[in-house]
């Protein structure tokens, strides 16, 4: 897949793993892993990066004797869900167009 | 490699970032090892699965400059020899248009000084005049002057603004950059 598209759908994907429960980071890469590819320090920076733009919050709780970052999405990191589906039916649309003539062709 | 010692030496090739980002990627990793080892997988299984050690550094530090110092744009090579070529042009230029927006503010000031100046000069004199007995072209010249007064005031407001903006946009411009 093109980089800059992927770098984009990245930010988003994570947003959708922790959109219906709070999650924790080697579950959001679990989660995502079936659809994109994602390393450690990506998923790290896209974290940060997310949390800096006010879209998450990160809270530690115990967890099996030890300490683990649990993440929640905030109602800026929901609207850009919400961005997200809008733009993307516009493509949906153009897709359909661009592919439209194909289709009929075969 | 056991989660201790890549712990270890991942601290080490990150010790030029900050502290407080370098630990919280520490923590990030040790607990990407746990949870991984909650699933099942043993300790070096776990550290494995992280990838190469010394590719991630490399990767780290390389993004760690590019994330603190978005703000500013690298210039290329080619425009760094083009900016330097180019400097005899674009630099009378520059000191040019600063020459003349430096002379319109002096020049403004200069019309606010002379204002101020025939005030109270006219004033004056009109005293002077009146005081010698020429009552009427004293009181002309006392109040010529107290027009200039008042033309001085606005013209110092004026001046004020105009040097105000001046400032700013040779700011502005600066940040710009």
């Amino acid at each position: 897949m093109d980089v800059q598209l992927k770098r984009g759908l990245l930010d988003v994907c994570v947003l959708a793993a922790i959109k219906s429960e709070d999650s924790y980071g080697y579950k959001i890469m679990k989660d995502l892993k079936p659809y994109l590819e994602l390393s450690e320090s990506t998923l790290y920076t896209i974290l940060k990066r997310l949390e800096t733009a006010n879209m998450l919050t990160v809270h530690t709780a115990e967890h099996g004797g030890r300490l683990r970052k649990y993440y929640h999405i905030t109602k800026d990191g929901l609207r850009r869900i919400e961005d997200f589906k809008k733009e993307w039916s516009e493509m949906l649309s153009i897709y359909r167009f661009v592919t439209k003539e194909d289709i009929d062709h075969e | 490699m056991s989660k201790q010692e890549f712990l270890a030496r991942l601290r080490n090739g990150l010790s030029k970032l900050p502290q407080h980002d370098r630990e919280e990627r520490l923590t990030f990793y040790s607990e990407m090892i746990d949870d991984r080892m909650e699933e099942g997988l043993s300790e070096e299984e776990a550290v494995c699965e992280i990838g190469d050690i010394d590719q991630l550094i490399s990767q780290i530090t390389a993004d760690v400059p590019l994330e603190k110092t978005k703000s500013r744009r690298r210039l290329r090579p080619w425009e760094i020899i083009l900016l330097v070529l180019g400097s005899p042009i674009w630099l009378s230029l520059l000191i040019a248009v600063f020459a003349v927006m430096l002379s319109l503010c002096l020049s403004l000031w200069a019309v606010f000084v002379s204002l101020a100046a025939c005030a109270l000069g006219g004033i004056v004199a009109g005293i002077g005049f009146a005081c010698n007995g020429h009552a009427l072209p004293g009181l002309a010249m006392i109040g010529a002057g107290m027009v200039c007064a008042g033309l001085s005031v606005f013209m110092f407001y004026a001046c004020k603004a105009a040097t105000k903006g001046m400032w700013q946009l040779i700011k502005r411009r600066k940040r710009n950059e």
